[in-house]
């Protein structure tokens, strides 16, 4: 094992795939280096025909990968920011999720869609948003949302195997998280749940960045005697609702945590499917934090009031406990995203003031 | 027609006004007064300088994120505490505090400012309809990096404003840099003027460092527009200074970029090519230029300290409360 970056998981994926299977090839904005620098080097590996930088063209971009998936390539296509997925929402939701079967079932689209997702980062509300559930939404898209770069690089490497469109969202501000990775070559298979923490008084389930709050609201409970359990479902879809469902059955009781709006978001999804699963083994309402109904404003004064903290997550478990306990300790999350500090210290490229 | 000696005053004026506020910008994002971030547009400002100076005040304006469009807006006659206030998050702010860094002011016909790129383009178009309906002779301007004219968004818009005619202008600050992208490696040809040929648009290439030239372009688009003869477009050459937004690493192609290109750049910084002209022309003299440089910095010292100063929300839910609908 060694500890490497969120980012450079992503990246070490990127180079072994490109480096196994000649027909994955990477394009977008900036990904000879740029904005997320995850993607760097790859161009000195690979040359200009696997590595191609596009202009501001996210419906050429999606449309192309689905172009290119048709005769016979594995397109990874850099969209940057989620929020773009609704710009590129022909190419990805009609084309690449439904032409397979439009067709009876005779193309295959194996595509990935890489973008980073999120808020907590003071920009404004169309650099910030969370898309999982309008993927969810759509029939036809598979959808990955990595919290580890053992995860990150894991997954990927499923996604760009996969025959089918996967939607892959790396959190802007899990970027510079470190963690383990083996050595050896290793893939995480989609719809596999992981249980980040084990506990016996309550399941939370949380979905990307959440799952980092909620572990941090976990181990803060633990020290008061609440032992919590956090489940990580790493992809949408597939949904691996079974470990959901053992985990009710020990703890009975679930809270469900997602960055998304909690309107139409996937914890409504997923909370009702554990009630059609689950239902007898519950002993109290099902409780779920997410993102207030309005778009994501800039600056933490506003972004705080939006976006699910920690505290939300806190009295959401006591909720579903029964429990009532001090814990103005728990601090709201205002962390923004400061690049310099993010890639700084990466040695990818120096950060230099004109 | 030739400007007047107050005119062309008042372009460089606006040209050292915009420079000044950029400064300031620059040091409230690095002091953290600024919380979001800054897309310094330090070199470029001629460009929205010479295309703004002279615009009606009901004429509409779709400015680009660069400079967070203050050689735009401050230009139109936002002044620079309410820019500052916003990025503050203050109350005064054009947007209430609650945009980071989006200007709004419809008195001023400056409806927003898209996150997405590229989503001005049939805004404007719209705009321009409106303005055609209303018959009152408006012009609807958008300044965009020229990255982002490879939106699809760009030609059903164009195709739109030709073929009704519509009083829209589409101005291209090509600063050859998108992102950390050469744009001549992601574009088939050199000038973006080249997309009007298509629609049957008039396209003109203007040296964009030059505030005058600027100007007489735009005027000459700004009557055909007034006189019901459609749309143009206009493409300014200029160049990024800054790193793309201030304190990101300042790469080209994931290396660093190097700064030779820079300085060559900085030699036709714009408000030393004015300077030139204008002393030369006995426009001005150098105690003129001392008069206009100090004036300037003290008008934004004093929208600094007064934006600074300015209060927050007291109760940001109450804002949330009324975030969605109209009441
Ligand atoms: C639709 C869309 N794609 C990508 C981005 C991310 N982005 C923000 S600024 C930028 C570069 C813009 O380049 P250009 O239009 O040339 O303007 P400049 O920054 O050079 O002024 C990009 C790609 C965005 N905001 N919107």
């Amino acid at each position: 094992m060694r500890e490497v970056r969120f980012i450079q998981a992503i990246n070490e994926a990127l180079l072994e795939e490109m480096k196994r299977d000649e027909t994955v090839f990477i394009f977008g904005e900036c990904v000879r280096g740029g904005t997320f620098p995850h993607t760097n080097g790859l161009f000195e590996k690979f040359g200009k025909d696997r590595v191609l930088d596009t202009s501001i063209s996210e419906n050429a971009i999606a449309g192309a990968a689905v172009g290119a998936a048709l005769a016979g390539y594995r397109p990874i296509a850099e969209l940057m920011f989620s929020d773009f997925f609704l710009i590129a929402g022909d190419e990805i939701c009609n084309k690449a999720a439904k032409w397979r079967f439009t067709h009876g079932m005779k193309l295959k689209m194996p595509i990935v869609y890489m973008a980073s997702t999120g808020g907590y980062i003071r920009s404004d509300s169309e650099h910030s948003q969370s898309v999982e559930s309008l993927i969810m939404h759509t029939p036809g898209l598979r959808i990955a949302i990595p919290t580890t770069p053992y995860d990150a690089k894991g997954l990927l490497k499923t996604a760009i195997r996969d025959d089918d469109p996967v939607v892959y969202l790396y959190h802007k501000l899990l970027l510079t998280k470190k963690g383990e990775i083996p050595d050896e070559e290793y893939t995480i298979p989609f719809g596999l749940a992981d249980v980040k923490k084990e506990g016996k008084d309550v399941t939370v389930v949380a979905v990307g960045f959440m799952v980092d709050l909620s572990l941090g609201v976990a181990n803060k409970l633990q020290e008061r005697g609440i032992s919590v359990e956090v489940i990580d479902p790493r992809t949408l879809e597939p949904f691996d609702i079974d470990t959901i469902v053992t985990s009710v059955k020990k703890t009975k009781r679930v809270v469900i945590v997602d960055e998304d709006t909690l309107r139409c978001g996937v914890t409504g999804e997923i909370g009702m499917q554990i009630m059609e699963k689950a239902f007898d083994y519950l002993d109290a309402p099902i409780q779920r934090v997410a993102a207030a109904n309005c778009p994501i404003p800039a600056g933490w004064y506003l972004e705080e009031h939006v976006l699910p903290q920690p505290p939300d997550i806190a009295a959401a478990i006591l909720k579903v406990l029964g429990k009532d306990m001090d814990i103005s300790d728990m601090k709201k999350e205002k962390v923004g995203f400061d690049a310099v500090k993010a890639f700084g210290d990466l040695g990818i490229t120096k950060v230099k003031q004109n | 027609m030739d400007l007047t000696k107050e005119q062309k005053i008042r372009l460089y004026t606006n040209l050292v006004r915009v420079r000044k506020l950029d400064e300031t910008m620059v040091k409230a994002l690095l002091t953290g007064k600024i919380s979001t971030f800054f897309h310094s547009g330090e070199g470029q400002e001629a460009v929205g300088v010479g295309a703004c100076s002279f615009l009606r005040e009901d004429d509409y304006l779709f400015p680009s994120h660069r400079g967070h469009a203050i050689s735009k807006t401050l230009i139109k006659g936002l002044p620079a505490r309410i820019i500052l206030a916003e990025h503050y998050g203050r109350i005064t702010g054009c947007c209430d505090g609650v945009s980071g860094f989006h200007t709004c002011d419809m008195k001023l016909g400056i409806p927003g400012m898209s996150g997405t790129l590229g989503g001005h383009f049939p805004l404007a178009v719209g705009m321009g309809l409106a303005a055609q309906l209303r018959g009152k002779k408006q012009v609807v301007m958008v300044i965009e990096g020229e990255g982002t004219y490879a939106r699809g968004t760009f030609h059903e818009s164009m195709i739109m404003a030709a073929t009704w005619k519509l009083p829209n202008l589409f101005i291209v600050e090509n600063n050859q840099i998108m992102g950390n992208t050469p744009v001549k490696i992601i574009h088939p040809k050199d000038d973006f003027a080249d997309l009007g040929f298509g629609y049957g648009v008039p396209a003109k290439v203007v040296d964009g460092q030059d505030v005058f030239a600027v100007h007489k372009e735009v005027q000459t688009a700004i009557d055909r527009a007034r006189a019901d003869e459609g749309p143009s477009l206009i493409e300014c050459k200029t160049y990024r200074i800054q790193p793309h937004a201030v304190g990101l690493p300042d790469t080209l192609l994931g290396r660093p970029r190097t700064q030779e290109e820079i300085e060559v750049w900085r030699k036709r910084d714009p408000i030393k090519l004015a300077q030139k002209r204008l002393l030369k022309e006995g426009v001005l003299t150098q105690v003129d230029i001392e008069k206009i440089d100090g004036g300037a910095a003290n008008e934004m010292e004093e929208a600094d300290r007064l934006a600074w100063a300015d209060p927050m929300p007291t109760d940001p839910k109450e804002i949330l409360k009324k975030a969605l609908y109209a009441e």
